[in-house]
């Protein structure tokens, strides 16, 4: 179980490392700052952003952990195991590799007229329930990188009992929030945008260092406790 | 002389794709004071700043009968850098941050 909820907890640590929905909470923020927006006004589309991304998450960890429950009957086979391990390295190193764009700023991997599509949206975004929106397709905007700590996510989840999974799905979602609550607190209690800005500029090769390398070690975690372990421990093997 | 100059300056848009259009100064105005108000300057230090900083892109314009957007908002971010650093750096950024 303890193993079970560290690979949980892990899976939303690399989670929250994506940029996407920081990235558009931080433009959200300036620009609804530029335009003299009452600080009530500002914390309720930052809330609903946040929200939005919250639901989401719960939403997409929810339906893929059911899409496996019914698939696999029984135990999860290992080759399910080994596939998803497979996917959490191939993403480990395409973070590494093209997570940020080799320029000034925070220029995300994501083609520059979709980039400049969600930019135009996050500036003209008014009202709570537009908000609430663009943080839901935050979330699907990232889903390449997402899948992978979600697939794994789901897998663990599914062996446990459903009151557990409501515990574990719960845990992961407040997890996979932890960097967009620190910038909504941030924003709220005052601080300047392009202090947070520029902390996201300075720490962004760390943070994709770090999301990828999370990636990897999730992978040969997850390979060695639940490919290798249950094949050693199956009858004949030796 | 300089705003009657600055009238006919066209301002070629990224890419090339759109029409090119007149220079605006009330558009600079409001992008500069947005950054100006998104690092929370106080009200009349935005609207000062943002007044300088289009009259110093409105001199620069004036012998140019024509140059890109990116050029301008280049202009305009490093002028504003004397003036508020930290809403020029907001200012630069702006199409980075995604």
């Amino acid at each position: 179980m303890i193993h079970s909820f560290a690979i949980i907890i892990f899976a939303a640590l690399i989670h929250t490392s994506f940029q996407l929905s920081v990235s558009m909470l931080t433009l959200l923020s300036s620009h609804a700052i530029g335009k003299k927006t009452a600080t009530a006004k500002l914390l309720r589309l930052t809330n609903m952003f946040s929200l939005g991304v919250a639901i989401m998450t719960m939403l997409l960890l929810s339906f893929i952990a059911l899409l496996l429950q019914h698939s696999f009957a029984g135990p999860v086979p290992a080759i399910v195991w080994a596939a998803s391990c497979g996917l959490l390295i191939g993403l480990g190193v395409a973070v590494w590799a093209f997570y940020y764009r080799r320029e000034s700023g925070t220029s995300l991997w994501i083609p520059r007229s979709v980039a400049r599509y969600v930019s135009q949206r996050t500036k003209a975004t008014k009202s709570s329930a537009e908000a609430f929106s663009l943080g839901m397709s935050s979330v699907v905007g990232e889903i390449i990188f997402m899948l992978a700590p979600m697939v794994i996510a789901a897998l663990v989840l599914i062996q446990f009992e459903p009151l557990w999974q409501l515990v574990g799905i719960a845990l992961y979602v407040f997890i996979s929030l932890l960097s967009l609550m620190v910038v909504n607190g941030l924003i709220g209690s005052g601080h300047k945008i392009s202090q947070i800005q520029r902390w996201r500029e300075t720490n962004k090769r760390f943070v994709q260092f770090a999301a990828g390398s999370g990636l990897l070690i999730l992978g040969f975690y997850v390979y060695v406790y639940q490919v290798l372990g249950v094949t050693a421990l199956a009858p004949g093997w030796l | 002389m300089s705003a009657q100059s600055h009238m006919t300056t066209q301002i070629i848009k990224r890419g090339g794709k759109r029409a090119s259009e007149p220079f605006k100064r009330a558009k600079l105005y409001a992008s500069i004071i947005a950054a100006c108000r998104s690092v929370r300057s106080p009200e009349g230090q935005a609207e000062a700043t943002a007044n300088s900083v289009c009259d110093a892109v409105c001199a620069w314009l004036a012998s140019k009968p024509e140059v890109t957007g990116d050029d301008l908002r280049r202009k305009a971010a490093e002028t504003l850098h004397e003036y508020h650093p930290e809403a020029a750096y907001l200012y630069k950024q702006h199409r980075l941050v995604i």
